[in-house]
């Protein structure tokens, strides 16, 4: 099965339904992604699959077949960060920080389609990624400063 | 701890210092320090600080890290002591050796405690440090010391100006003295204490390179996933495993005495072929449990517990006439603690030893329960701990590790066993349920005359068994250990001796009422109990502050100048509770319809008060807004003690408003976030923290922020609505409550 992982060519072999989560951790060793209810009820094990934010635990690697990933681990090149993860620092947003992978790729892809995303819609497209630590209104706050930042950049 | 104790106690533990593992005669402490500094350079004079050659300062945390941001703190700690900037600082996990046992005998984490017990501590060993290094720069330089000064991670002599920094002076400083007292910096010196710094730990966290417990892989690691029964504690008769070995990747599928283990060399194989075994189950633990039944039993009890706290004569005050009669029972459900991370843990047997790598909270009770179940002593149990995703009291115990264990021991290579979200939440372990009983008196001045508290609830102590076992002193032969904690759990289960949390935040409210009385009566069952954020405070703030609010409307009175008149006058109960009545405008009507409720509390050696604006809208419970104040003492990192009363209130009110384990015919009802749900971004309030400027020791900050806010959120909805809902979870309560009004909400 050939797809592209954080922009570099992969050719995996494992059966169709094993799921894109489990592919990522055990066969290209990216643990970044996390496992945390195998049911896309809790939102960490989010990547992006052609841009769009998609729960790995759910999909089946045969699903991606020819298409690009982005992990964690490729959302920014080499050792930079993405404006999402300096403004989380900023905020001190992360505590356990097992959601927070998921939560940075669920934000990222949100950012994609609206620079600057109201208090509601930041809601709604969040909603689906628990946070046991109760972090939200941190994230919020650093979502709405990374918009900033990546405004400031241009 | 003082700091003289504490330096006798390193200092006596001698062998365990050096490169982290015990060497037997190996001469005294300084000795140690001297070789080793001639060996690799580093400097390191006690169990926490090593000074490396190239500056950089090493602190050996023997604390966990799940959110709470005790290696902030600590770093903080020993960067301001140590004159170093807090991105010198690099903080690793110490694994289990005997020194780290700093906390209730145990190397531990929970109780709120990391800042307490290290506050000292911590600062004397980076002290003590800094003195050796400002010593070695003074004898090169041939100046007095007092002239010398520590700064940056440089050592100065500014008459000269002269400098060295700590990375070309560690050889030196080891051959000084180790310091008796080393001078700690008065509060008024502080430079980053008392600051919001950066948490040390985002940057791992937020580009995925922190390692968490099913992150860690080892040479010949193989995976597990284990199939648990229907029913806690149910070993399988049969199973079936013929298609499922077959498949992919599959090294052995056995029955043991939890479940069923299926190995494979990828945790993906080990998934996908159990879903092909099929498994008889024999009966478990907690066959025929039902969590309503003991509920409506429980509801019908009319014994009185035994007492733990007799003030004056409550029982006497309550028959008199002419009192105002307040009577009213609370009722709090099993919880999972559900932290986003699932249990996992890996173990490697090799022959009488064992290593593990594992996200817990207390190395020494993975020790006791991996050492029981492998029949192994105690300290032939290396633990190695690693970044966790939420712990809450779950991880502090080792029921998974033992799993783990079993499993690894048969297989004969390391196994990591990652459990689903599924057995997870469905495992035990749980906080206890409880039903309480409360009886007030108002008296004519509008006052409260008497009040008598009756809890029931599942002891914690019967299930300390292994936890206990991490306590009591290794030089006690096993048998006597089983026997004296079997004799203890014993104690606890018949109520001879009252369960240690069971009436916590009851028996010691600061409340000024001259007839107190605090009754306890064990509920028993079969199903395994542990410590849940705030452990018996959780349930017992929610009886109490719901109580004290509905004698308060009794006696027509506002709520919040009712606690206060009950409160020492001039104490920190009253300064908190004055605190948030003024953050939240309290008086002033909450603006949309919206209602307050106000809680206060002590737990921890802390004190929180919150108000809550909450309203009910289609038959929805909406929270708009959290007020909460903290007096945690010194708060070494204020905005990371905000942080704490931010996710206490989010996980207090998930589990206030929608969270309960229920049990039918021995069968966990709840497995995942669909039936278990969580507050989610939309439907959590905003939170508004004041965290109190003190000068007291740090207590406190991990939990008392989550008694207080189920009281007061049920306090917003009755004033809100004038509907008192008195069990949780409240969403049912309320649906409970519109139902047998007949109507709609």
């Amino acid at each position: 099965m050939k797809f592209k992982v954080n922009g570099q060519a992969r050719d995996i072999d494992v059966p169709g339904d094993v799921e894109l989560l489990w592919v990522l951790r055990e066969e290209l060793g990216l643990t970044g992604t996390k496992f945390g209810c195998g049911k896309a009820l809790c939102g960490a094990c989010t990547v992006h699959v052609d841009g769009e934010a998609r729960r790995s635990c759910v999909t089946p690697v045969a699903e991606v077949e020819g298409k690009e990933i982005t992990t964690i681990e490729g959302l920014a090149p080499g050792d930079e960060l993405h404006p999402l993860q300096q403004a989380w620092i900023e905020e001190n947003t992360p505590q356990c920080g097992y959601c927070q992978t998921g939560q940075i790729m669920t934000a990222a892809s949100l950012l994609r389609v609206k620079a600057k995303p109201t208090d509601a819609e930041i809601d709604a497209a969040m909603s689906g990624n628990l946070c046991r630590c109760g972090t939200y209104q941190r994230i919020r706050k650093a979502i709405h400063r990374a918009a900033t930042l990546s405004e400031e950049a241009k | 701890m003082d700091r003289r104790s504490f330096l006798r106690a390193t200092l006596v533990a001698g062998g365990g210092l050096c490169l982290g593992f015990h060497l037997p005669g190996c001469g005294g402490r300084q000795k140690q320090m001297r070789d080793l500094a001639k060996q690799t350079g580093d400097l390191r004079p006690n169990m926490y600080i090593t000074v490396k050659p190239n500056g950089r300062i090493e602190l050996a945390c023997n604390k966990a890290e799940m959110g709470q941001g005790t290696t902030t703190g600590y770093c903080m700690l020993v960067a301001e002591e140590l004159e170093v900037p807090l991105d010198q600082v690099d903080c690793r996990f110490a694994d289990s050796q005997p020194e780290y046992r700093t906390s209730f005998g145990m190397h531990q984490t929970g109780g709120s405690t990391s800042i307490l017990e290290a506050y000292i501590p911590l600062r004397v060993a980076a002290a003590s440090a800094r003195e050796m290094l400002v010593a070695a720069a003074a004898t090169t330089w041939s100046v007095p010391r007092a002239q010398c000064t520590a700064e940056a991670g440089q050592v100065k002599h500014a008459a000269s100006g002269r400098a060295l920094p700590y990375g070309q002076l560690t050889v030196d400083a080891a051959q000084q003295d180790i310091p008796d007292e080393p001078a700690l910096k008065e509060p008024g010196q502080f430079k980053l204490v008392g600051k919001s710094s950066r948490r040390v730990d985002s940057r791992a966290k937020v580009d995925g390179t922190a390692p968490f417990g099913m992150d860690v892989s080892v040479p010949g690691m193989v995976r597990a996933y284990v199939i648990h029964g229907p029913v806690y504690g149910a070993r399988p008769t049969s199973i079936n495993a013929d298609r499922a070995k077959a498949m992919p990747g599959i090294i052995d599928i056995f029955a043991f005495e939890w479940g069923v283990a299926v190995v494979a060399d990828k945790y993906w194989q080990a998934k996908r072929a159990a879903g092909a075994v099929e498994v008889e189950w024999g009966k478990g633990h907690v066959e025929g449990l039902d969590s309503d039944a003991m509920k409506r039993q429980v509801r019908a009890w009319t014994i009185p517990g035994r007492s733990v706290r007799n003030d004056g004569d409550a029982e006497d005050v309550l028959k008199k006439t002419g009192m105002k009669v307040v009577e009213a029972a609370y009722e709090a459900p099993y919880l999972a603690h559900a932290p986003m991370e699932p249990m996992n843990c890996t173990v490697a047997v090799n022959g009488d030893t064992a290593e593990v790598w594992v996200p817990a909270q207390s190395p020494s009770v993975i020790q006791a329960f991996v050492g029981d179940v492998l029949g192994i002593p105690h300290e032939d149990v290396l633990v190695h701990i690693t970044y966790m995703g939420g712990g809450f009291g779950r991880r502090g115990s080792g029921d998974y590790a033992a799993q783990a264990a079993l499993i690894a021991k048969r297989v004969g290579r390391p196994v990591q066993m990652i459990w689903s979200r599924e057995s997870d939440m469905t495992q035990a372990f749980y906080r206890p349920l409880s039903t309480i009983f409360m009886r007030g008196a108002v008296d004519d001045n509008g006052g409260v005359a008497a009040m008598r508290y009756h809890s029931l609830s599942q002891p914690i102590s019967m299930h300390l068994f292994e936890f206990l076992g991490a306590t009591t002193p290794r030089w006690m032969p096993g048998a006597w250990k089983r026997s004296l904690i079997r004799s203890a759990m014993g104690m606890f289960g018949s109520n001879s001796v009252p369960d240690l949390f069971a009436a916590e935040g009851a028996q010691d409210t600061p409340y000024r009422i001259k007839n107190v009385r605090v009754e306890y009566t064990p509920i028993n069952s079969e199903l395994p109990m542990c410590f849940w954020r705030s452990v018996g405070h959780s349930y017992n703030a929610f009886a109490i502050e719901s109580f004290v609010d509905e004698m308060a409307h009794a006696a027509g009175q506002d709520p919040y100048r009712f606690r206060r008149q009950m409160l020492e006058p001039d104490s920190r109960e009253m300064r908190v509770l004055d605190a948030v009545a003024k953050l939240s405008s309290w008086g002033q009507a909450a603006p949309d319809g919206y209602a307050r409720g106000i809680a206060r509390h002590t737990s921890f050696f802390s004190e929180a008060a919150q108000v809550i604006e909450a309203k009910v809208v289609d038959g929805r419970i909406d929270i708009r807004r959290v007020y909460c104040v903290i007096d945690c003492g010194v708060a070494v990192n204020p905005d990371l003690v905000a942080a704490q009363m931010e996710s206490s209130i989010v996980y207090g009110l998930s589990a206030a408003l929608r969270q309960e384990i229920t049990i039918e015919n021995g069968v966990v009802q709840q497995d995942n976030f669909d039936s278990f749900p969580a507050l989610r971004m939309h439907d959590s309030p905003e939170i508004i923290v004041e965290v109190l400027p003190s000068d007291n020791k740090p207590t406190g900050a991990g939990e008392p922020g989550l008694p207080p806010a189920a009281p007061a959120l049920a306090n917003a909805i009755f004033a809100a609505t004038g509907v008192r809902l008195r069990a949780m979870p409240l969403e049912k309560a309320w649906a409970a409550h519109q139902a047998s009004k007949g109507g709609a909400s």
